[in-house]
């Protein structure tokens, strides 16, 4: 049964993903686009003529979905935290080294920005991890969700991994990875049909991985995490139309400064 | 694939590029994709990327200055793509008709789909254009599109089709 | 088999005086086989050794050290560097002092086992032990100074057939290399105080020497500057070892770590302080990034891949006492802000070898937080830290001395571009910082367990928060340094533009691709040791790699495009980004590790 979880989480995040634009568009009083929408785009994408600029750079692509396929795997096979949270920098830097690889300004800011985006939010998530190997005494997920009571003993971590969710699924005001109006797409930019399609399924996957983190707040109670997930996604959402995009660095300063702080706090306060 | 034909009208992707136009038209193309038209609900996005894009939706006379990049562009979105030519400058010269410095309309260089008229053209009219554009992209096979003028070459280097130097730059003399 | 170790190198040295460049060939492969071979045995041996050296012996080490300092002295008087002549009159004294008190109080203290004849035990009986005893962490820094430092010596060759200088300067430069491999091999075996000082101080020696080897003006500064924190580090160690004398009684590690109370933790205080010196901990970086001036072979041997590998070791050597204590605390915390503040200096550099050299300092600072914590999980972690950082880094600075000697290349800012060029010297570079980050290498595993094993820790030493933290932000501050140079080494055009064939010479290739096997084979080793299923489908996703040559043919369908420029025909660059401090908080974090530097001591000794 797992393995037809894992086997449909691009399609589950292509309907998250689908979902949410229609959800933005209803917050700005739009009828938006058909929930299906991103599946008709994939659809579409295979149906275009593919350029690329060089094997290496597209095939990077590929293995970028495919190593984030895998992580999102492992997190419903209920593997050690540490080790999906690093199989994931894994995935990143196959996206990021993708993105030196043209000899493209864009390509390579948005590679740059990705890479900052890396370093504001990997801490957040290895703390988050460490918070529940202190409450749940295991790393490992299938573990962890047979415990309860995260949500009142981190509450801190918990704001901390709800302000890096907007950096992961690229959301205002730390949509910096993507910001089309800027550097048109950032790393994803000279990828086209084929292996477009990869990098946009990577996307979905994104919203898998991160949410999934938002779950597993819930311990055993799935009801609760359900909720978590609906309450984080709907809050991101309502975020993202209200504000503009921050600089790079700034965002980074904010993560740092409220967001690792909080953390710290958290786990001093589990420790002592 | 037969099957996924279908699916090229449901996500038209736009490339909006201004070939020198005063504005106008720009600004109707962003109300077109603003919350009030809300062309989204086709499956628009605008991209800004021509690697990504389906439509071509390009805006003023063509000077002398932007006409590389025109075909630059355009021969980056990958095939099948429609063109729009939205406002009367583009598709004829408008105003600026026999001008030193312009090139009176898109269609000198490059294949254009569907002319939207209008100075400027209405938001109305952009959707109709597009909605026309769809059927077309429907039709179109995957064969490679080439522009009229400033067209280089398209070569196999060893097994690999290159398309590096199908745009070609202005030769100075040309000026 | 010790003696192999150490002679050998010595033997190596005086022919390689008088050999030909085939012949300088022929035997830093020999040393290198031979070593490798010795070490690897000795390391899978059980049995602990220990030696007593003759009086006689110990009479020519003084006067050697003696000389040593006056030689110091000496060049402090040529180079008109006060600091020079005052750290080597202080240690003259202190040294004079402490073999002063040493004999007079241990007239009895006369061993005559000769070199040549070992005990498998200590000398109880004599109520002293011996002067050189190897043990485990002797054998396991025996694999990494023979296997790695043999390969740069051979490596070092083909390097020094490219250097313009004279050839006896040459065969001097690759002589030098052998002896400090058998210097190394002695350090780490050192048990006596006295001994270690006189290695340490041959080590800063080896230091000043290559530095200075260019001659030029930037060259000697940097080598008197090299000089003189380093002997601040050896008069640590005197002090250390004439409070050692005074309350404890003695001048050997093993009889001072088993002894207790008394001044005990401001001897070992002290010691570590020297390791912090010789490790580079951000108020001393300044001599190890001077360094980099020197031949790359230098830079890779001393400044990066054995040599101060002996800051980690000798915290691990007295890791079983700190471990608990506050020291022990105070020295983790200062490893892991040394660990995130070198890598945060290191974004503002743009010559390589200068970010190579900083990280090689954050990362050294890492173990020494490992190695300070004091848990034999900790400490096991740093010695495979250390390990698969040799690996690496010597891997990182050979490429680099490729570089500079093929593409006279030394700034990242020029290397643009430069996979079109030589793709084969990028790939081991960017293989260099893949195995320094991402798994399912060596030392990306080790700080994945370093993590879990500090997580662990939390509840009963709560300070460690401070070394967590400090570990996964500077994780990520180096992730953002390797990668930010991969951006300049990689931008790539389409791939229906031809380029020359990259031919690396074979005196350069052979030595990489040894180490290419090394971290590859390690790693693997490493995670199947670990019997750790999860760990081992880690390098799942690295299967696609058998795949690669049937999908790059499949890729040839796929039309070559320009990457986009708005339009241009013209394609521009994106620049390098740099982050540096302000001179304010440069001046705050050098003042403040000054601090923390010596509030060590202050601690050793309320504590």
């Amino acid at each position: 049964m797992i393995w037809v979880w894992i086997a449909l989480a691009p399609i589950l995040g292509g309907l998250v993903y689908g979902g949410e634009r229609v959800l933005r568009a209803r917050m700005q009083r739009r009828q938006g686009p058909p929930v299906l929408q991103p599946f008709y785009d994939m659809f579409k994408l295979l149906d275009k003529r593919t350029l690329i600029v060089h094997a290496p750079h597209a095939l990077l692509g590929v293995a970028h979905f495919f190593v984030l396929w895998f992580t999102v795997a492992a997190i419903f096979l209920g593997w050690n935290l540490l080790y999906i949270v690093f199989l994931h920098l894994f995935a990143q830097m196959l996206l990021i080294l993708a993105g030196y690889s043209v000899r493209s300004a864009y390509s390579h800011l948005g590679a740059n920005r990705e890479l900052l985006m890396l370093i504001a939010y990997e801490p957040i998530l290895i703390l988050v991890a460490v918070g529940f190997y202190l409450q749940s005494g295991s790393f490992d997920i299938a573990q962890i969700v047979r415990g309860g009571g995260y949500l009142v003993q981190m509450p801190l971590l918990f704001v901390a991994l709800a302000m890096i969710v907007p950096i992961k699924v690229k959301k205002s005001p730390f949509d910096v990875g993507e910001a089309h109006q800027e550097i048109v797409g950032g790393v994803e930019i000279e990828y086209s049909g084929l292996f477009y399609e990869f990098l946009y399924m990577s996307r979905f996957l994104e919203y898998i991985f991160i949410y999934s983190f938002v779950f597993i707040f819930a311990g055993v109670s799935y009801g609760l995490g359900a909720a978590l997930v609906a309450g984080v996604f709907l809050l991101v959402n309502l975020v993202d139309n209200a504000t503009a995009r921050v600089r790079t660095m700034h965002m980074v300063k904010i993560i740092y400064a409220v967001a690792l702080s909080l953390s710290i706090v958290n786990i001093m306060w589990i420790v002592l | 694939m037969k099957f996924f034909t279908a699916f090229r009208k449901k996500s038209p992707w736009i490339l909006h590029y201004n070939a020198g136009s005063c504005n106008g038209c720009d600004i109707e193309i962003l109300a077109a994709l603003g919350p009030k038209f809300d062309l989204e609900r086709f499956g628009v996005i605008n991209t800004g990327n021509p690697k990504q894009s389906d439509i071509f939706l390009v805006t003023g006379p063509v000077t002398y200055r932007s006409r590389e990049r025109l075909v630059e562009l355009y021969s980056q979105i990958p095939e099948p793509k429609v063109v729009i030519a939205v406002g009367s400058c583009t598709a004829t010269g408008g105003v600026f008709r026999g001008m030193y410095n312009v090139e009176d309309g898109i269609d000198q260089y490059i294949p254009v789909d569907v002319y939207v008229p209008g100075c400027a053209s209405t938001p109305q009219l952009i959707i109709d254009a597009i909605v026309k554009a769809l059927e077309i992209l429907e039709t179109k096979s995957k064969e490679i599109e080439k522009p009229f003028k400033l067209f280089g070459a398209i070569a196999m280097v060893g097994n690999k089709l290159s398309r590096l130097n199908m745009a070609t730059r202005v030769k100075h003399d040309e000026i | 088999m010790l003696l192999t170790l150490i002679l050998l190198p010595i033997a190596t040295a005086f022919l390689t005086l008088f050999s030909s460049k085939r012949m300088q060939y022929f035997l830093s492969g020999a040393v290198l086989a031979i070593g490798s071979y010795q070490s690897i045995v000795l390391f899978t041996s059980a049995e602990n050794m220990s030696f007593h050296l003759s009086s006689l012996f110990n009479t020519v080490i003084i006067a050697a050290d003696i000389i040593l300092l006056l030689y110091f002295l000496y060049q402090g008087t040529k180079h008109n560097s006060s600091k020079v002549i005052v750290l080597a009159v202080v240690q003259l004294v202190l040294f004079l002092y402490i073999e002063h008190a040493a004999s007079s109080g241990h007239s009895a203290q006369v061993v005559v086992d000769g070199l040549s004849k070992y005990t498998m035990e200590y000398d109880i009986s004599s109520g002293h032990s011996a002067e050189i005893v190897v043990d485990g962490l002797s054998k396991f820094m025996f694999l990494i100074i023979n296997i790695v430092g043999g390969i740069i010596v051979l490596y070092s060759v083909r390097y020094m057939e490219d250097e313009e200088a004279t050839l006896r300067k040459k065969q001097l430069f690759i002589a030098g290399m052998f002896l400090f491999l058998s210097v190394m091999n002695a350090i780490v075996c050192a048990n006596s105080l006295m001994l270690f000082f006189f290695l340490f101080e041959m080590t800063t020696l080896a230091s000043y020497q290559l530095i200075a080897f260019r001659n030029d003006e930037l060259s000697r500064t940097n080598a008197l500057r090299a000089l003189w924190m380093n002997q601040i580090g050896g008069a640590v160690i005197l002090a250390g070892a004439l409070i050692a004398l005074r309350s404890a009684n003695t001048l050997m590690f093993d009889t001072l770590l088993q002894h207790s109370g008394g001044m005990l933790l401001l001897a070992l205080a002290l010691l570590s302080m020297s390791a912090l010196v010789k490790g580079a901990s951000v108020p001393f970086d300044s001599w190890l990034l001077g360094a980099m001036v020197a031949p790359t072979p230098v830079s890779a041997m001393l400044h990066s891949a054995t040599m101060v590998k002996i800051a980690p070791y000798l915290i691990l050597k007295l890791a079983p006492v700190l471990g608990t204590t506050l020291l022990g605390g105070v020295l983790s915390i200062i490893g892991a802000l040394v660990f995130v503040a070198a890598s945060y200096l290191a974004l503002s550099r743009s010559v390589f070898k200068e970010i190579l050299g900083y990280s090689t300092v954050a990362l050294l600072g890492l173990m020494m937080a490992l190695a300070a914590i004091g848990t034999k999980e900790t400490m096991m972690l740093a010695m495979v830290l250390m390990l698969f950082h040799a690996l690496s880094k010597a891997l990182l600075f050979l490429a680099a001395g490729v570089l500079e000697k093929q593409y006279h290349l030394k700034s990242i800012e020029e290397m643009s571009a430069l996979v079109h060029r030589a793709p084969k010297t990028v790939g081991y570079i960017v293989l260099g910082f893949v195995s320094l980050t991402l798994p399912p290498f060596g030392l990306f595993v080790g700080k994945l367990f370093a993590i879990t094993s500090v997580a662990s820790l939390l509840r009963e030493r709560p300070l460690l928060v401070i070394v967590l933290v400090s570990m996964v932000v500077g994780s990520a501050l180096l992730v953002l340094l390797y990668f930010k140079v991969s951006s300049a080494l990689l931008s790539n055009p389409s791939d229906t533009l031809s380029a020359e064939r990259e031919r690396i010479p074979y005196g350069y290739n052979i030595p990489l691709i040894f180490l290419t096997l090394l971290i590859v084979g390690s790693g693997a080793g490493f995670i199947i040791i670990q019997h750790n299923v999860l760990l081992a489908l880690l390098a799942v996703p690295l299967t696609f790699v058998f795949v690669l040559p049937r999908v790059m043919r499949g890729m040839e369908r796929y039309d070559r495009t320009d990457p986009y420029h708005c339009g241009e025909k013209e394609p521009f660059d994106a620049a390098l980004v740099y982050f540096e401090p302000s001179v304010r908080v440069k001046r705050m974090i050098y003042w403040s590790f000054t601090l923390l530097f010596v509030s060590v001591a202050v601690i050793g000794g309320l504590s």
